[in-house]
């Protein structure tokens, strides 16, 4: 008995062909049950998201012929009826444990270190325990995934970081504020990415927002969805003794803010920090602004290329995740006494 | 000696966590400045014992004292969340006076049998209250040096200033606030307790340097605090204005000692 994976994801397959394999979820435990009734498996669990679709199987047969059998499962269940060639990746073991560590700890995600897939991991192992479709082998497998999951977390920089521009803007804000939930917003120009953004902030505590927009009809619409409030557009430096952050994503193609503008408003705020987030192409806001004391300054530049650091950190980590995930898999099969027979076959 | 060999080791290892950009929240660095001032405060202690009173006779003593009074409030402060590395930062300025305190000139001995001319409760509180005054403000140094790194990380090296586990900026303002206003007090309280002393009749008070100059130090904390809460300082000049009145403090603080009448 030993555990083989068999699956498609982001790396091997285009979403076309991943979405042809998905499973629906209220489908899984049918599935589950036909790999079991099928004597193709004794334990089985089926991972299915947008970016990878996986059959983690624990088979008498050997590696092989469990994975030709079980690729023969996944055509036949889904009814495919083209060519299937390196779309299709397996492991056997230790690979496959070596597999299952990488997706639960992000390693194999699209986004590197990303936290979505360990829940998503987590939910079908849990969907596969309550229809009983697990064992003593692929409860300990999962579990120690989990495990080696939440050690990387801690001991490495793998999930450290924003990587988007948005949660970046955060991390900054963070830097700046001791409290969010203390300050005051201001959204100048009704954008998506200012929305993204606003939203970002009030996921980390910031309860007043202002919205304010040339289309007074725009800035409504993206009050009520943020539960913010309006003030005209001609009015919005009035906000500024008010506000200590503001987030600029207007079409105007010329600069908003300028520091002969922001001079006299610092005054008026008594030289509180300001944090200053000019996501608009042309720029809103004038950089010469950040030479300015307590004014912080960035645009979708500097959020983007903090966003790529944090990502080229990740991919830093990656090796020494990597071997920590090595030596957790050899230190399970020999907890375990696994079967050692090698394998990565890939189809 | 064995105290100031330890904020060595501690600034050694700042130097190391400074290279890293502080970025793991470890206790090496605290514990190490923790074991040089247990070892301070048992040196202190036993020198106590030995005079009987406050060890604040010479300026040997002021010196460690205010070492003391500065590497207890950092060991204190650092215990906020974020705030470890306070260690690192002061770290540097516990061993450079340290090294400087063990000049042997500095620790005259009063001949055998012999007491200190004014001794008591209010001599006592006297310089107690004003040394610790010092190591206030030396700490709000170290704050304000590391709002200012932080600060220039923000607008300079953002991810160093993201990846490092120094605390917020307006954390690092309300602290630096906190001691200059707590070492403001305790100056203020220090000062009014040496009104009070006897004194010489022919060593004029309002006249002898030390008077003068600790009184130039409370308009300077004064004007300091003021401006920065009434008249709008930036919080910019105020951590710069903290930073220099403190160098201003450590290097004038012996001259003026030696110099004093009344201190002599």
């Amino acid at each position: 008995m030993s555990v083989v994976v068999i699956g498609l994801s982001h790396r091997s397959a285009p979403v076309e062909l991943r979405e042809r394999f998905a499973f629906a979820g209220e489908k899984i435990p049918e599935a589950l049950a036909a790999l079991r009734t099928s004597g193709l498996a004794s334990e089985a669990a089926i991972l299915s998201t947008c970016n990878r679709v996986e059959i983690y199987a624990v088979t008498p047969l050997a590696a092989d012929a469990a994975v030709a059998e079980l690729k023969k499962f996944l055509i036949a269940h889904h009814a495919y009826e083209g060519a299937l060639g390196d779309e299709v990746y397996s492991f056997a073991e230790p690979h496959s444990l070596h597999h299952l560590f990488k997706v639960a700890s992000g390693l194999d995600s699209m986004v590197i270190g990303e936290t979505e897939i360990f829940g998503q991991l987590k939910a079908a192992y849990e969907v596969a325990l309550a229809h009983q479709h697990t064992g003593a082998r692929l409860n300990k497998a999962f579990q120690r995934a989990f495990n080696v999951a939440k050690h990387l977390r801690t001991e490495t920089n793998i999930q450290r970081g924003s990587v988007s521009v948005m949660s970046a803007a955060v991390e900054l804000a963070e830097k700046i504020f001791a409290a969010l939930s203390e300050h005051e917003v201001l959204v100048i120009g009704a954008g998506e990415t200012s929305e993204k953004t606003a939203r970002a902030l009030q996921s980390r505590g910031v309860k007043k927002i202002t919205v304010t927009n040339r289309s007074p009809e725009r800035a409504v619409a993206l009050a009520t969805e943020l539960g913010a409030r309006t003030v005209p557009f001609e009015n919005w430096p009035d906000e500024f003794e008010r506000i200590d952050i503001a987030i600029s994503s207007t079409a105007a193609t010329q600069h908003i803010l300028d520091r002969a503008k922001l001079e006299p408003l610092m005054k008026r705020r008594k030289h509180r920090p300001l944090l200053l987030i000019d996501i608009a192409v042309p720029r809103d806001i004038d950089p010469t602004v950040s030479e300015l004391d307590n004014v912080y300054l960035y645009n979708v530049d500097d959020l983007q290329s903090i966003a790529n650091d944090y990502l080229d950190l990740r991919k830093e980590e990656v090796a020494r995740c990597e071997k920590i995930i090595a030596e957790k898999v050899s230190a399970l099969l020999a907890a375990n006494k696994f079967h050692t027979n090698v394998g990565r076959n890939q189809d | 000696m064995f105290a100031v060999i330890f904020y060595g080791l501690s600034t050694l290892y700042s130097v190391f966590l400074w290279r890293k950009g502080f970025r793991r929240d470890e206790w090496a660095n605290y514990l190490l400045l923790a074991a040089g001032v247990a070892l301070h405060t048992l040196a202190m202690f036993k020198r106590g014992l030995t005079l009987h009173s406050c060890p604040i006779n010479n300026l040997y003593e002021a010196t460690t004292f205010l070492l003391w009074a500065l590497g207890l409030a950092c060991l204190v402060y650092s215990l906020l969340p974020r705030f470890k590395f306070l260690t690192a930062f002061t770290a540097p300025v516990l061993f450079t006076i340290g090294i400087f305190a063990l000049m042997p000139s500095l620790d005259v001995h009063l001949p055998p049998g012999a007491k200190p001319e004014f001794s008591g409760a209010l001599r006592s509180l006297h310089a107690a209250t004003i040394l610790q005054a010092y190591g206030a403000f030396g700490l709000a140094a170290v704050a304000a040096a590391m709002f200012l790194m932080q600060q220039r990380d923000l607008k300079v090296h953002k991810l160093r200033a993201l990846l490092s586990l120094l605390p917020s900026m307006q954390r690092l303002e309300f602290i630096m606030f906190r001691l200059v206003a707590v070492g403001f007090v305790l100056l203020t309280i220090g000062l009014t307790a040496g009104w009070q002393l006897p004194r010489h009749a022919d060593k004029p008070y309002f006249s002898d340097t030390k008077v003068l100059w600790s009184a130039l130090l409370w308009l300077v904390y004064l004007e300091t605090l003021v401006a920065y809460k009434k008249f709008g300082r930036t919080s910019r000049r105020f951590a710069i204005g903290i930073i220099v009145t403190f160098i201003f403090l450590l290097l004038t603080f012996w001259i003026t000692n030696l110099y004093s009448g009344l201190h002599n």
